[in-house]
């Protein structure tokens, strides 16, 4: 596969540290979060599976020029909005939650307003820029941030304060049911590849994707869950887990590097994790302008023969944004995204069933063409 | 041509009002702040106000030339709640207080006697500016002795007190160095209970003396280990990897310089609610000092002293923590991790097999030399 193939996944991943997916997880530590996550392995990278292969099928199409091809109008107008919306909505979660983290231990005196513009501002214009473009900006934003993340990761495996006893602890809780909201969360880590709608117009060439390639995924996946559950067991006990608001920045705070600029590792984990989240937002809302493009023909809409459309969408993202930067609170996105959650397992699985639909429709296309 | 330049300077007209953006950014300048470089916690006389805090800010000075000696200024009041004291002295300083830079927190010996470090640990936790690995310690008399005082050769830019602590500094077997992360962890946890150093102060020569410490569980009272035993869990616990051991047995004393440590404890559960506790220790090193001549040639026989005597402290220490239900190493978080959950015995019932142990403790001496002479 293509390393960008690669990158798509990986943000989804790496980004779910600052989200809501640790709490999540982290909630349910007594009641089935352990199953829940191995659980996940196996659907999701079946689900990844599925989706790359799909799309693979179609190298350089995206899914709205494939439902225009094989599906009615009132069919994929509606369809493609509502994926447009969903794509919005991730990438809201992840601005807010980091508007949040950003004012309660950065720049606890600056304006709410003014840190979400600031984040909005910048996701925007990469938002409008071309699908290759995103693509290497996320490129070059990752080879910063990558390798710096992965040093305290490092630092915290390596940490004599890391006790492993509340991690076996923890880890003993497999013998339980696994827990439908761990599961989601879980879940959600492999949504990466759900990006492929748009961004598959990137892959113009077919791809190699094997056993090798799930292999890969897979152990990326598990390592990723396990560094985000259990390191901040290590930290922070199992008892009383469930109480941090924000498991990782608590962990990463716990960290300390005498000998670095910096000796509280949280201010410069904070600032990586501004890069990743920056990066996750820039991907969700590119795939959301795209969508909106195109099902209300945005590049035909002309003022004085200048194209303007695509403009169109960005007053929308940043108004809605602003609104409910203000009206949520910690708890209310916690319980809201854990709702969108919820939802994401049902909707992407069953999205399988219409790849199915439209692979044979494409078939019968192909053969009447060929006719 | 010149329509282009037209609209060139036009668009760099549209420009200039966004200067108006660049306003400053909304921090506070860097003099308007004040950091806080420690926080006492004590309890207070007054009954309805019953902590009482005592912060040390460092006093900005201009060059390092200027002020060759450090200052420091004290900021002190009660309240009914730890918060409510904070607010309160932040209407006595005239710039903002700033806590991100805070590294220690003494607690008042009184306040930890009278069980309330789960307040005081709320109130540290929740506040996001306070960081997670401030080290927490036990002031005696008062926490706001220890921070009010400023030792002899203190330098301006780090109060000498951190450096006990930092592990950059001295390394000795008898400061047991905890972390806010730690103590909130195993506070909150069965099956394992936080220690805490003690800091003292010698008041003829105005040093600080840590030798001490003091292990503490919720609804118990905390339990003041000696210089002995504190070194003993710092040599467990890997705190240190440096301690000296004297040795007085057979007419032979020498002290035993230990230069490596590997500690190993476990569970083993022994059908029932019996359990056994494993210990193993294995000391390499050196001897320091003697009083006798030494021989290399016995180097097993004073190995062999060397045993005899650490397993006789160690157990002591072991027997002492059982008798009086305590558990620094760990041994129930160890049980924990290595039984199921709904196999598990309850805490009452832990706590019980704990105190019922056998204690199987075996020391490995390793002195590979005599010193520099025999």
């Amino acid at each position: 596969m293509s390393r960008y193939y690669y990158y798509l996944i990986l943000i989804n991943m790496v980004a779910n540290i600052i989200a809501s997916v640790p709490a999540i997880l982290l909630h349910s530590h007594k009641d089935g979060a352990v199953s829940a996550m191995i659980l996940a392995i196996f659907v999701g990278t079946f689900l990844v599976t599925v989706y790359t292969r799909f799309f693979n099928a179609f190298p350089g199409r995206t899914l709205p020029e494939l439902l225009q091809k094989t599906t009615a109008p009132w069919f994929y107008r509606p369809f493609v909005f509502f994926l447009a919306v969903m794509w919005f909505i991730a990438g809201v979660i992840t601005l807010i939650t980091f508007v949040f983290l950003l004012i309660r231990y950065l720049t606890p005196e600056m304006s709410i307003n003014l840190i979400s513009l600031t984040l909005i501002l910048s996701v925007i214009f990469g938002c409008l820029m071309k699908t290759e473009r995103v693509f290497y900006t996320v490129e070059i934003i990752l080879l910063i941030t990558i390798p710096l993340i992965l040093f305290i990761f490092f630092k915290a495996y390596n940490n004599d304060h890391l006790e492993w006893d509340y991690v076996k602890d923890a880890a003993l809780y497999v013998n339980k049911w696994p827990n439908i909201d761990a599961f989601s969360a879980c879940f959600f880590l492999f949504l990466g590849v759900a990006n492929l709608t748009i961004f598959n117009r990137f892959f113009t060439e077919k791809q190699k994707f094997g056993w090798k390639q799930i292999f890969i995924i897979a152990v990326i996946a598990m390592a990723t869950l396990f560094t985000t559950y259990f390191i901040p067991i290590g930290f922070n006990g199992l008892e009383n887990i469930g109480e941090l608001v924000y498991p990782w920045i608590s962990t990463s705070d716990s960290l300390r590097m005498e000998y670095f600029i910096i000796e509280r590792v949280l201010f410069v984990f904070l600032l990586f994790y501004l890069g990743i989240a920056f990066l996750s937002i820039l991907i969700h809302w590119h795939a959301s302008m795209e969508f909106l493009k195109f099902v209300f023909n945005l590049e035909k809409i002309k003022y004085k023969g200048k194209k303007f459309g695509k403009f169109i969408p960005v007053p929308f993202f940043i108004g809605i944004s602003l609104i409910l930067v203000q009206l949520l609170n910690e708890y209310r996105l916690f319980l809201y995204t854990h709702y969108f959650y919820n939802a994401l397992i049902v909707i992407f699985p069953s999205m399988c069933f219409l790849f199915l639909f439209i692979k044979r429709r494409m078939k019968y296309a192909e053969q009447a063409n060929q006719k | 041509m010149l329509n282009k330049q037209i609209k060139n300077r036009l668009g760099f007209l549209l420009l200039l009002p966004l200067f108006i953006l660049l306003s400053g950014c909304e921090f506070k300048d860097i003099d308007k702040d004040v950091f806080v470089a420690m926080i006492a916690i004590d309890q207070s006389d007054e009954a309805d106000k019953p902590y009482k805090i005592t912060l040390k800010l460092y006093e900005p000075s201009s060059s390092f030339k200027d002020a060759p000696q450090p200052t420091y200024s004290y900021l002190t009041q009660a309240g009914e709640t730890l918060s409510e004291a904070i607010r309160l002295m932040e209407a006595y300083s005239d710039k903002e207080l700033q806590f991100g830079h805070t590294k220690l927190i003494v607690i008042g010996e009184d306040l930890v006697q009278a069980d309330k470090s789960k307040e005081i640990l709320d109130f540290l936790l929740r506040r996001p500016d306070i960081q997670m690995i401030a080290w927490i310690a036990v002031g005696r008399p008062s926490a706001e002795k220890i921070i009010k005082m400023v030792p002899q050769g203190e330098t301006s830019a780090y109060p000498e007190l951190f450096n006990y602590f930092d592990h950059t500094g001295t390394e000795s077997q008898y400061i047991v160095t905890t972390y806010l992360f730690n103590f909130r962890r195993d506070m909150k946890a069965w099956g394992i209970d936080p220690v805490l150093p003690i800091i003292r102060i010698n008041e003829k020569d105005s040093h600080f003396e840590i030798d001490k410490s003091l292990i503490v569980r919720d609804s118990m009272e905390p339990h003041e280990f000696d210089p002995l035993n504190t070194s003993l869990y710092t040599m467990l616990t890997k705190g240190t990897d440096r301690a000296d051991l004297a040795i007085n047995e057979d007419d032979e004393y020498f002290i035993a310089r230990i230069d490596r440590l590997k500690t190993k404890h476990s569970v083993t559960i022994k059908g029932g609610n019996k359990i056994e506790l494993d210990i193993k220790i294995k000391l390499y090193g050196y001897i320091s000092e003697s009083k006798k001549n030494l021989d290399s040639k016995d180097l097993p026989f004073y190995n062999k002293l060397l045993k005899a005597e650490s397993e006789e402290k160690f157990t002591k220490f072991f027997t002492d923590m059982k008798e009086l239900g305590f558990d620094p190493l760990g041994f129930g978080l160890d049980y924990r991790s290595r039984t199921l959950h709904n196999r598990r015995m309850s805490k009452e019932e832990w706590e019980e097999a704990y105190r019922n142990a056998k204690i199987n403790l075996s020391v490995t001496p390793q002195l590979k030399s005599t010193g520099s002479i025999q």
